[in-house]
């Protein structure tokens, strides 16, 4: 049973892939795709009722050979990558990882022999179902997002195939990234993750798509080097393969002192892929890829890796300065992100700063460290990984009917495509606002950074600077002009059941939270941190109830009334919405200072010289004040000297 | 059964109180300009001549917009009355300001997304200065409740005056009151049109005076919590505020929206952040 079930969750996507690969036929090709994504939910949702186990695979077939020469595989790939694109960082940076790794197996004679390979602990089974659902939508969407853009784009040769060969393989190597209790096994789904996510932002082969994807690759192969010298460090300080187990780095069993900078490094490690600053630039430049890439990258898979690395290891680095480090680090780029965002006249990249920001978030509360604030953590992971994922499809949905990814084209769109409006809305309201998951995180995750102060203020400026462009983009989205009617838009099967299965998700984890913070958070949270004694009772009692409460030790902190913030969402816009409506008649022209043209458009006025014109409307953007190219270079500057500050910490503990 | 009460005693008290302030402020401030000024009640005789009108509107959404405005308004309102969590009570003002300046931006007006955008800067300049003053109530009392600020003995404003300071150009803001009243403002004299509110009319618009009632109620309930027990006290300290802010008001213009925001962002936030610095120190935290 435990066989089938790992073999389907890391395996089944690489099959899967490699039958897509072969398939030519944009139905049957479908249909494969949606039998994977079946059977991988279904197959997460299994492991979520088994329950937390552990697994080596069977002895007859020599696993550790394989993945030992699949990374060099990888590695030399990243080579040739190199010398195509004419990059250097991509040649340097694989150079990094390949002279140590042949040193580590040649020189030192490593032996990487470790039972259990894989640990399926509940903080696992949180990400393999986020992974297996989630990451299963969007290749849904794809199937016919993929054909809308290659019409649209009028290419002569279909490369759908290949597109969804390394969407699905992505899921794979999620799942096993997450299941890996051997380090270097971990390392090698780490760089299959990069590998993927190279090859689908390079997917469109055009100047900028290749350079990006350039881009991303180096900056991931940083973090891949500091990953290949945290496990030699950790295999020479410690003595042999059972340093290289996650339990064992997170279960205390080993020299503490000497942990803290190989622990430090992985860290380092964590925040390239979930794009700290400043590394954020890798993945702003995915942005030109196809939107499921977007989606993908965004709510369920790689970026989550680089948390989930963090996350992970929090009890390693525990009460160290390497933690209030980390904390600082991750509550800085919540900041900075947030105040990029604000210049942002794109939505794809709005969406993206939003990600950094909220990844930083999550990071900082890795760092703060404590039973609540890994809480936080892992019911930001949830809820991000929902909306986000949810809004990617919507601007992808959007962009495919109006062509544009400019916020400014979004004008007024309630009334072009109502539906796809109402899911972006709430997408949006619930990235932001009460009763939703997402501010219920920010909320515990504001209580709890107590501990950090400093991170407290920076969680404070950056909600605010969170509220202003929501709010700016969500405007411009629901701008209506009385005489247009309201016809339903027709969206297709691909696009409308994953959109709506978000829709309903968000309410549901949002609504049910206390039966999930039961089944999944607690104990995740007691699996990231051991021996949480102050955490179960007081939150998970209240929950039940009604409402939620923050309890340490025996002093109430807060509570949340998750039931009732719902009522008041009802009674404040879904009943009126529901109830209300205006008659043709009541509805009146704006004020225009009596120079309205009198016609049906009632944005025509007559300017100077009675001239007949339309006027626009615009969003206020500060590109001078906020805009990428006045704050970079600061945040920039600052962000590293916060990650060398880290690093430092870690070698200072030692 | 004693929360019920508290919860409709709120929603129909609130409003009265409010409506009374709003007359007192018209009265004070037209004899500040050497006029007579209207009755104490003229509020109310104007909230119901606009309920007695047409009902018209430039978009669908406008009337949804409002609605929640009004709805999280009181919620917030409750949050405060209840004693519970003073970050929802935040999070739920800022879901309310958000509404208002969707509302502002579901019609296709230029005065109307004047007023909205203007909002907005107005959300981002009061936002963060609540959001500290949370964070330093935790760094007092050692949880985010508002019960225990009421039962804590020990006044706030003696540990927290920097940021009562900060809390007090919040009071202005919130007010619309010069030099903040930059979204819409009660003065013919400082504008040209009625910004947010330009394209709200009838028993519409009588809904955003309604909702003002509530949230001066609000903000200045959150100023008595400075010196909550004894309760009077915190009265006549809010009382003080409000009178303090009619004079500010007449005696300043209306600054722009970009000047407020750095003002907020830099006096505001270094008050409170040294604030909440002090009392760490206090407190033997770092």
């Amino acid at each position: 049973m435990t066989d089938g079930m790992m073999a389907i969750a890391i395996l089944l996507p690489v099959v899967a892939g490699f039958l897509i690969l072969a398939i030519r036929n944009y139905f049957a090709r479908g249909v494969v795709v949606v039998l994977t994504a079946i059977v991988l939910i279904a197959n997460s949702i299994l492991f979520a009722a088994k329950g937390p186990l552990t697994y080596t695979p069977p002895a007859g077939f020599d696993w550790g050979t394989l993945i030992t020469v699949l990374d060099y595989a990888i590695l030399v790939l990243y080579l040739v990558l190199g010398l195509k694109l004419r990059n250097r960082l991509v040649l340097i940076f694989a150079a990094t990882q390949i002279i140590p790794i042949a040193y580590f197996e040649f020189v030192m004679k490593a032996h990487m022999d470790l039972r259990p390979a894989f640990v399926v602990d509940h903080l696992a089974i949180v990400m393999t179902l986020i992974i297996s659902i989630i990451g299963s939508l969007i290749c849904i969407y794809a199937i016919r997002y993929m054909r809308d853009h290659e019409q649209h784009a009028h290419v002569d040769k279909s490369r759908q195939s290949r597109f969804l060969f390394w969407l699905v393989l992505f899921l794979g190597a999620m799942n096993g990234l997450v299941f890996a209790n051997n380090l270097f096994w971990l390392y090698f789904f780490w760089e299959v993750t990069t590998l993927c996510s190279f090859m689908l932002i390079a997917h469109d082969k055009t100047q900028i798509a290749l350079e990006n994807a350039a881009r991303a690759l180096w900056m991931n192969s940083t973090g891949g080097t500091a990953f290949i010298l945290a496990i030699i460090y950790l295999y020479t300080t410690q003595g042999g393969a059972s340093a290289l187990s996650v339990q064992n780095i997170i279960g205390g069993g080993m020299h503490s002192a000497a942990m803290i900078l190989p622990v430090a490094l992985l860290c380092f490690t964590g925040c390239t892929k979930a794009a700290q600053m400043p590394f954020q630039s890798w993945l702003l430049g995915a942005m030109v890829a196809p939107t499921p890439v977007s989606a993908l990258l965004h709510s369920s898979t790689m970026v989550k890796a680089g948390v989930y690395l963090v996350l992970r290891l929090a009890p390693a680095y525990a009460g160290t300065l390497v933690s209030t480090a980390i904390a600082i680090v991750g509550a800085f780029t919540f900041f900075g992100s947030s105040a990029l965002a604000i210049s942002q006249t794109t939505g794809k990249r709005v969406l993206a700063y939003s990600t950094i920001a909220n990844l930083g978030l999550i990071i900082a509360c890795a760092g703060i460290n404590t039973p609540l604030s890994i809480a936080a953590a892992i019911l930001l992971i949830i809820f991000h990984a929902i909306s986000k994922g949810m809004l990617f499809l919507c601007a992808g949905t959007i962009e495919h009917q109006i062509w544009s990814r400019e916020i400014e084209d979004m004008e007024g769109l309630a009334a072009k495509a109502p539906l796809v409006t109402l899911i972006t809305a709430v997408g949006m309201l619930s990235m932001f606002l009460p009763p939703f998951g997402m501010v219920l995180g920010k909320w515990i995750a504001l209580e709890a950074a107590y501990k950090v102060p400093l991170a407290a203020v920076f969680f404070v400026l950056a909600s605010a600077l969170t509220i202003v462009f929501w709010t700016k983009w969500l405007g411009r989205l629901l701008q209506v002009v009385p005489k247009l009617g309201w016809p339903l838009e027709k969206l297709s099967p691909s696009y409308s059941v994953p959109l709506w299965t978000l829709f309903i998700g968000i309410f549901v984890v949002g609504f049910g939270i206390g039966p999930i913070y039961n089944y999944f958070i607690a104990s995740a949270t007691s699996d990231v941190i051991a021996g949480n004694s102050m955490i179960g009772s007081g939150w998970a009692n209240i929950v039940l109830t009604g409402s939620s409460a923050v309890q340490t030790g025996a002093a109430v902190l807060g509570s949340f009334p998750v039931w009732a913030l719902y009522m008041v969402l009802g009674v404040a816009l879904f009943l009126p919405m529901l109830f209300f409506g205006l008659k043709p008649t009541q509805l009146r022209q704006v004020y225009l200072c009596g120079e309205q043209t009198g016609g049906t458009d009632t944005d025509e006025w007559c300017a100077e010289c009675d001239i007949k014109t339309k006027f626009i409307l615009g969003g206020y953007y500060f590109q001078a004040t906020l805009g990428e190219k006045a704050l970079n270079p600061w945040l920039n500057t600052v962000a590293i000297l916060l990650l060398a500050i880290m690093i430092a910490c870690g070698v200072i503990s030692k | 059964m004693n929360q019920l009460i508290i919860v409709i005693a709120t929603i129909v008290l609130a409003p009265i109180a409010g409506g009374l302030l709003f007359g007192i402020d018209r009265r004070i401030t037209a004899r500040l300009q050497g006029r007579f000024g209207p009755p104490i009640l003229q509020p109310f005789y104007d909230f119901f001549k606009l309920m007695g009108k047409e009902s018209i509107a430039v978009s669908k959404m406008q009337f949804v917009w409002i609605y929640a405005y009004l709805v999280l308004m009181i919620a917030s309102l409750l949050c405060l009355v209840l004693q519970s969590d003073f970050l929802v009570l935040v999070f739920l003002l800022g879901f309310a300001g958000v509404s208002l300046v969707l509302g502002g931006f579901s019609t296709k007006s230029p005065y109307s997304h004047f007023g909205a955008n203007r909002e907005l800067l107005q959300i981002l300049a009061y936002e963060p200065v609540l959001l500290l003053l949370a964070i330093a109530i935790y760094a007092q009392n050692g949880t985010f409740l508002i019960s225990m600020i009421v039962s804590n003995q020990q006044p706030l404003l003696l540990s927290l005056w920097p940021l009562f300071i900060a809390v007090l150009y919040v009071l202005t803001i919130k007010m619309r009151k010069s030099p903040f009243d930059i979204s819409t403002s009660h003065h013919a004299h400082q504008e040209i049109v009625k910004g947010i509110t330009t394209e709200y009319s009838g028993p519409f618009l009588a809904l955003y005076e309604l909702a003002e009632w509530y949230e001066i109620v609000l903000v200045l309930g959150v100023i008595v919590l400075f010196w909550a027990n004894p309760l009077w006290i915190g009265l006549l300290i809010a009382f003080a505020a409000f009178l303090l802010e009619l004079v500010v008001d007449n005696i300043t213009a209306r600054m722009t929206a970009r000047w407020m925001v750095r003002l907020s962002w830099s006096v505001g936030l270094i008050l409170g952040i040294l604030n909440i610095a002090y009392l760490y120190i206090m407190k033997g935290v770092f």
